[in-house]
């Protein structure tokens, strides 16, 4: 058997490896800004607001997700909770929304971070429907 | 997990990327300075015709005859080379965390597209290595090197297709896939993946010397 032959079946014996990715989604939970992503790309994170708030102490600081800007400055104890963030933070022209994305990605991770608690990676919060 | 993930992705990340090109500079200027001294004919055999004429044969798949007789060689590392430029800078995941970095974002390919270029890289290497162990011509020159490279190229690439799949242990192995690119993009300097900056010139020379002193063909 020659060389070329030889590798050829080294090479269909590696790639028979590839598994095909499944996708599916998890549907319990609030669902942030559906109307917005339009184009998912990952599953909803499983956001379930009020348990979320409570255990994260934050029934107090509503605004610090729902705030309010005046002339470009955070209106200390004026919230927005009657809007969703894509109302100011999502582009019109971008279908894929990576401002909004990484809005998103900013608070929660953030905190997350910053607290040492709750999700930081990736799957961690677009968990798949197992 | 919050303390290894803040360290690897704050000051790990910069000095990876300090590494990276403080070492390349470095790398070009000592090879430069090298060259000036050791072998100053270098520049002066140096003709850009040549070497560009060199240099697209090298790039065009089986272009060269080495990769008409080696044609299965030639199809995995052309498309290894695609795939592993293609797929990091390109990747979803990646520009959505240089938007929130730096507020820019550039094209991006569909998910299953950058799977696929991922798996490309893992397969290539394991056929690379593959290669070292079984052709004996090729294993006469393997060291233990060049497995160790194999391996770190192929780790971020293995990790990253890991994490997507969110398959077992995922978070830990989030850290792990950002620690191994950040590593290998720390050692290109250093070892022989320096050829990604150094294979114009070494390609330029041989057909600037092949073409204007031995008035032959190097491809
Ligand atoms: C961790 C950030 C965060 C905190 C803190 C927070 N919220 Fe929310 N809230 C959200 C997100 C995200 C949504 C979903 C927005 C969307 O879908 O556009 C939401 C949605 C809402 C909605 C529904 C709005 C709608 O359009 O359906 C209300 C009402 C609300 N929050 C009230 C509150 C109140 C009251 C508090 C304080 C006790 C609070 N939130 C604290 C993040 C937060
Ligand atoms: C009434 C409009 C408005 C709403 C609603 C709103 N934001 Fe904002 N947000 C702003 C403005 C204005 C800024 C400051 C300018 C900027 O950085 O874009 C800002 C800044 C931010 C920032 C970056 C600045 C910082 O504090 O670090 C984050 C993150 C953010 N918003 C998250 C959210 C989230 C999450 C929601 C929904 C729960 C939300 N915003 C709802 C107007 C809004
Ligand atoms: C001010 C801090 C803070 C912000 C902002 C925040 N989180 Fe959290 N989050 C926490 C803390 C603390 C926990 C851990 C609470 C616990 O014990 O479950 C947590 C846990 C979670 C969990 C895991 C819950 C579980 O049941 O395991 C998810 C999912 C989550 N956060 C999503 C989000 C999303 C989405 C956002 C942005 C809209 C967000 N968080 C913003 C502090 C925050
Ligand atoms: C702390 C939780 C959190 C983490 C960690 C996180 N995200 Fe998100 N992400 C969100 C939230 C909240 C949204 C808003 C809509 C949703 O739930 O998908 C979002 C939106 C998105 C969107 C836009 C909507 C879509 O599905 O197309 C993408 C893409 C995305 N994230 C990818 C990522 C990637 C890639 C990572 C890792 C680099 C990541 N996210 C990490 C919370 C998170």
């Amino acid at each position: 058997m020659n060389t070329t032959v030889r590798q050829l079946i080294l090479l269909i014996l590696i790639s028979a490896g590839v598994l095909l990715p499944s996708f599916s989604f998890s549907d319990d939970c609030t669902n942030i800004d559906e109307a917005t992503f339009t184009e998912k790309r990952r599953p909803f994170v499983c956001f379930i607001h009020d348990e979320h708030n409570e255990k994260a102490g934050l029934e107090e600081d509503c605004a610090l997700c729902h705030h309010t800007y005046e002339e470009g400055k955070l209106v200390a104890d004026e919230s927005s909770e009657d809007m969703a963030c894509s109302e100011c933070h999502a582009k019109e022209n971008d279908p894929k929304q990576f401002e909004l994305t990484a809005t998103y990605h900013q608070r929660c991770r953030g905190c997350h971070l910053e607290k040492k608690e709750g999700p930081i990676t990736c799957g961690a919060c677009h968990k798949k429907a197992k | 997990m919050y303390d290894i993930y803040a360290i690897i992705t704050g000051p790990l990340a910069w000095l990876s990327f300090a590494v990276f090109l403080g070492g390349s500079l470095y790398r070009f200027i000592s090879l430069y300075q090298l060259a000036r001294k050791k072998d100053g004919a270098v520049f002066q055999y140096m003709n850009l015709a040549y070497a560009l004429r060199s240099i697209a044969h090298w790039l065009t798949p089986f272009g060269a005859r080495n990769m008409r007789l080696n044609p299965v060689m030639t199809v995995v590392t052309f498309s290894f080379h695609i795939a592993l430029f293609i797929a990091p800078l390109f990747v979803f995941a990646h520009v959505v965390l240089l938007e929130e970095s730096f507020g820019i974002h550039w094209i991006t390919l569909s998910d299953r597209v950058a799977d696929i270029l991922s798996m490309v890289v893992v397969f290539s290497c394991i056929f690379f290595f593959a290669r070292r162990i079984m052709r004996p011509e090729v294993k006469y020159l393997t060291t233990w090197v060049d497995i160790v490279i194999l391996i770190i190229v192929a780790a971020p690439f293995a990790t990253g297709v890991w994490v997507f799949h969110q398959w077992a242990g995922f978070p830990t192995m989030t850290l792990v896939h950002i620690l191994s690119g950040e590593l290998m993009l720390a050692i290109i300097p250093f070892t022989k993946l320096f050829h990604m900056f150094l294979f114009p010139f070494t390609r330029g020379y041989i057909g600037s010397e092949f073409g204007g002193v031995r008035m032959a063909k190097d491809w």
